[in-house]
């Protein structure tokens, strides 16, 4: 049988009613789940994947697709309507998800994060499906150096595209990287500004972070502005749809995420997050539309939404081909797989091709119970607006630390909450942006690791940062990023891009 | 959306039936790590095994279980149904956080499954036996990157322990640590790296698709169907397990110690525990009594002094 | 948002106290870090890159960033601060320190219920006689399902216990 019938054969079996019913099941408990703040696709998988465990092998299966694109979905919906990121690849979606919310357009943002997941979702899970070998062979190049150069360029791209003012930007970026600091050092087994508390030693948890800046940061300012703040937030202005303008502004940034995502969640050290940074990034540039960035632009919800699914869809890749989890949700996906007596391997799609395109067509199918389930529910979530403000943000807070305690239930995780919360409060009133925050606490170790792992490789020769031609490259595009928009500044011809990146107040 | 909540809370109750609380279980860990596995896999086979009527699973992640165990010292202190699930790792991770709460502080149950490390090769790689390896740290340690999981881990642990076994200075090993198993074994797969190492079940797939050479593995004797000699029999004295236990809370009486390692009697023998060791390709390495105690104490000793070795603990 | 206040044009002959204060958190920060991490020692690395590096540059950074703030204070760079409402903050502030002290003892849907009726009362609805059964009842719901139902695990105390 070739490929392509071994597909239809595992479509022909999802689409069964009782599978149907299954792939429901699993994506309204993923929703519920991962709608909560401060718990990832991760947890949620975790949490529900004894669930599956009562059916049979492809009910199973199916119900697991369901949950999985769940509990990635449930993130961005609090993302837009209530700026409270339940994870960290939905962060960038509220940067211009919650302003097109507030602006009485979150019918529109929530239709192009649905669409868009599903668009991203349907391109990887057939680029998964055809062409997954070639994709890990490039991959699998990616060594420390290569990552480290990767890293260099998300930093610089995606620091020019947050707030608007390079002061308190470029400080809000320090303060992450100087949080992202505490815990043991991976390298040497070291605590590093942990002050022999316990709860330190793994750091500050991104989750509880984003939770504390954005949740709690923007309930106090928002309770601070007190009487002279409206008093409800028009939840409908104009259409709740998306309009032929939202299409088209859409469509590319949808396919842009989607190749963006895609390779880099493919990547063994890539991560769901820098693919919707550097999509952000991306869209922000490409706009016709800059000065609308910053103000709920539907392009920087649509491409790092994408982006998100694209990766997600991109993290099986080596899961499938070479066994490789690459993230904490593919690693309990792979304790799932075994359950269902999958052995991800290099050999898989060779010994066990039923159930691998059984699971290919469940993500299908799961990806589109997420369109049918979500679409239809834009109007009634976009209500939640119209709750009266005491009620709508006393039921933020009651999700946002339910969240951290299902993951953690520890007091020192709530204080954290408390004091990342006020942290976040005085940033808004100074006018500090929060996502540089997260972004630093994110890529920080990530780049200081692999570079020390690059030098420790090379035993400490640092040409080796600029000896590999991808690296190199990506080294070179790094450095084209910083200089030329300083050049076509500095010759006045700069209009578009000084609006850009405006960097001086 | 009525009928479906109703439909997802009756999925959701199928996997929860309500009894009286019995056991409860505490990973200290995050949901969905190895330790969390074991904590839920006992937990589903407790209850099917009608060892126990209902159990109830916490997680208390953080600090290589440090946080956990110091959480189930103090709190549980006398509750004969109080659980902690723990490991080798845990060892590794009291001594390098100078956790001032320790192994010692709670009651070892049993020890329930364990695996043993592999040290490979890419396939492509010059290096053929343990001896080609051992020449190649010999002649310049540094040459010699080890690609494997966080540093002061089982696989740090093993890689000192090899160093010292084959007479090299273990503070001049080239260790490079990576955050999650899939991270070091494409660095492995990726030549990025001299040789790697990591537990056997990480590496299976990739070494029956010869896309990675199996050098030796650290058990004690030759491990049934694999084809790859220990370390022992390739000259280097060096025998590790990562192995994963229970243990129950302080302060309980003898009776109640033995009550509960009778339950994991019963559940060791039980098909249901059997099937699930099976599918989840963890090793049966059953230990209880005074010879657990007897190996804990001395893996413990043995660790204290390789990590002094290699420089993480003063 | 804040990001969106309007900028101060007007010549400030005074400096903006409040942003020396930030420039001075940052000074504290950085200088925590050089001091925490002149301990570490730098083991089994081949790298030149140790442990301690990369948090110095961080260090270095926030210094040089505690210096551009102190100019900006000066020069009267800094946006025009809307004015603030204390007593709500102060409001929430306790419902989430109320949650935290009373979650262990209490259980998760006290606990939660107090955070909710605090959050409420900062935003105007004071009728406390009607919100604290509302909260608790809601909490106890949510607990139900996400703890029985979802097998999240939410601490337990005495209104739980009724429950199970």
């Amino acid at each position: 049988m070739s490929t392509f019938d071994f597909l239809l054969q595992g479509l022909a079996a999802a689409m069964l009613p009782m599978n149907l019913f299954y792939a429901l099941v699993g994506v309204t408990l993923g929703t519920m789940v991962g709608v909560l703040p401060g718990i990832g696709p991760a947890t949620t998988v975790a949490l529900l994947l004894p669930v599956t465990y009562q059916l049979d092998a492809t009910g199973s299966l199916i119900m697991f697709a369901g949950i999985y694109y769940g509990g990635m979905y449930g993130g961005s919906t609090t993302s837009i309507l209530l700026n409270t990121p339940g994870e960290s690849a939905s962060i960038v979606t509220a940067l211009e998800g919650n302003k097109m919310a507030r602006a009485g357009r979150g019918g529109p943002a929530l239709a192009t994060a649905a669409i868009g997941s599903f668009v991203a979702g349907l391109i990887a899970t057939l680029a998964l499906a055809f062409i997954a070998p070639y994709i890990v062979k490039i991959a699998l190049v990616f060594g420390p150096r290569e990552y480290f150069a990767l890293m260099v360029l998300a930093f610089i791209t995606v620091s020019s595209a947050f707030g608007d003012s390079t002061l308190r930007g470029l400080t809000s970026l320090f303060i992450g990287l100087a949080l992202s600091l505490v815990g043991i050092d991976q390298l040497t087994g070291q605590s590093r500004l942990s002050f022999g508390v316990p709860d330190l030693l793994d750091g500050i948890e991104v989750t509880t972070m984003a939770v504390a800046m954005f949740a709690i940061g923007e309930t106090l300012f928002i309770a601070a502005q007190g009487a002279t703040a409206p008093d409800k937030i028009e939840a409908v202005k104009g259409s709740v749809w998306m309009t032929g303008q939202d299409w088209a502004r859409s469509w590319k940034a949808w396919l842009r995420g989607t190749l963006i995502g895609f390779p880099i969640g493919a990547m063994p050290a890539g991560g769901a997050e820098i693919g919707t940074f550097l999509s952000y990034a991306t869209e922000k540039r490409l706009s016709k539309h800059p000065e609308e960035f910053g103000h709920g632009a539907i392009e920087g919800v649509a491409g790092p939404e994408a982006a998100n699914n694209a990766s997600a869809a991109g993290t099986l890749v080596p899961l499938l081909t070479l066994g490789l989890p690459t993230s904490a949700t593919a690693a309990i996906m792979l304790a799932g797989f075994q359950q269902y007596g999958l052995q991800p391997g290099p050999l898989l799609f060779a010994t066990n091709p039923q159930l691998v395109w059984g699971l290919i067509a469940s993500l299908l199918i799961a990806n589109l119970m997420l369109l049918v389930l979500n679409l239809p529910l834009v109007g009634l979530w976009v209500r939640l607006l119209t709750i009266p403000k005491p009620w709508l943000y006393a039921g933020i807070l009651l999700f946002a630390t339910l969240g951290t305690i299902g993951a953690n239930p520890s007091v020192f995780e709530l204080g954290m909450l408390l004091l990342f919360g006020l942290v976040a409060y005085g940033m808004r009133v100074f006018g500090y942006p929060i996502a540089p925050v997260i972004v630093g606490l994110i890529l920080g170790p990530l780049a200081e690791q692999q570079l020390r792992r690059a030098l420790s490789i090379a035993q400490g020769d640092i040409m080796t940062l600029f000896q590999s031609p991808i690296a190199a490259v990506l080294l070179i595009l790094a450095a084209l990023a910083l200089i030329v928009p300083l050049i076509l500044r500095s010759r006045g011809r700069g209009d578009v891009l000084t609006q850009m990146a405006a960097s001086e107040d | 959306m009525k009928h479906i909540m109703l439909a997802s809370i009756l999925a959701g109750a199928l996997a929860m039936p309500a009894y009286a609380a019995d056991y409860s279980i505490m990973a200290p860990a995050a949901p969905g790590g190895g330790w969390d596995q074991t904590a839920r896999s006992l937990q589903t086979v407790l209850q099917q095994e009608k060892i126990s009527k209902r159990v109830q699973v916490m997680n208390v992640p953080g600090a290589g279980g440090t946080i956990g165990i110091a959480q189930f010292a103090s709190q549980q202190k006398g509750n004969p149904n109080a659980i902690m699930v723990g490991g080798y790792v845990m060892v590794g991770a009291i001594l390098t956080n100078k956790s001032p709460v320790t192994l010692k502080d709670v009651t070892p149950i049993a020890r329930l499954t364990g695996e043993y490390e592999s040290i490979v090769v890419p396939a492509s790689s010059d290096i053929k036996t343990v001896a080609d390896l051992v020449a190649k740290l010999k002649a310049n340690p540094g040459a010699v990157s080890w690609g494997g999981g966080s540093a002061g881990g089982t696989d740090h642990i093993t890689v000192g322990l090899i160093a010292k076994a084959a007479g090299v200075d273990p503070t001049k090993i080239n260790y490079i640590a990576f955050s999650g198993g899939g991270e070091s074994l494409a660095a492995i797969l990726g030549g990025q790296v001299t040789a790697g190492i990591a537990s056997y079940g990480e590496l299976e797939s990739q070494i029956k698709a010869g896309t990675l050479r199996l050098l030796a593995v650290s058990s004690e004797q030759r491990l049934e169907g694999i084809d790859a000699p220990t370390l022992k029999e390739s000259g280097l004295d060096v025998v590790i397990q990562n192995w994963r236990m229970v243990a129950a809370a302080p302060g309980i009486t003898a009776e109640q110690k033995a009550a509960i390692v009778a339950d994991f009697d019963k559940l060791d023998k039980s098909k249901g525990w059997q099937d699930t060791l099976k599918t989840k390709g963890w090793q049966d390495t059953y230990l209880t009594g005074p010879a657990f105690e007897e190996q804990l104490a001395k893996d413990i000793a043995a660790t204290e002094t390789i990590l002094k070795d290699i420089g993480l603990v003063k | 948002m804040s990001v969106d206040t309007p900028k101060t044009n007007s010549v400030q002959r005074r400096p903006d106290w409040a942003a020396l204060v930030i420039a001075a958190i940052l000074l504290i920060v950085a200088g925590v870090i050089l001091f925490d991490v002149s301990r570490l020692r730098d083991v089994g690395g081949y790298s030149q890159v140790g442990p301690a590096t990369v948090p110095s540059w961080i260090a270095y950074g926030l210094i040089g960033l505690a210096i551009w703030t102190i100019a900006a204070a000066f020069r009267g760079d800094f946006p025009v601060r809307e004015k603030q409402e204390v007593k709500p903050v102060v409001w929430i502030v306790a419902g989430l320190a109320a949650q935290m002290l009373l979650i262990r003892p209490l259980g998760f849907s006290i606990a939660t219920g107090v955070l909710f009726v605090l959050t409420a009362a900062g935003f105007g609805a004071r009728r406390i006689w009607i919100s604290i059964p509302i909260a608790i009842v809601i909490c106890l719901g949510i607990w139900w399902v996400f703890d029985q139902v979802l097998s999240l695990s939410l601490p337990a105390g005495p209104l739980e216990n009724l429950l199970q």
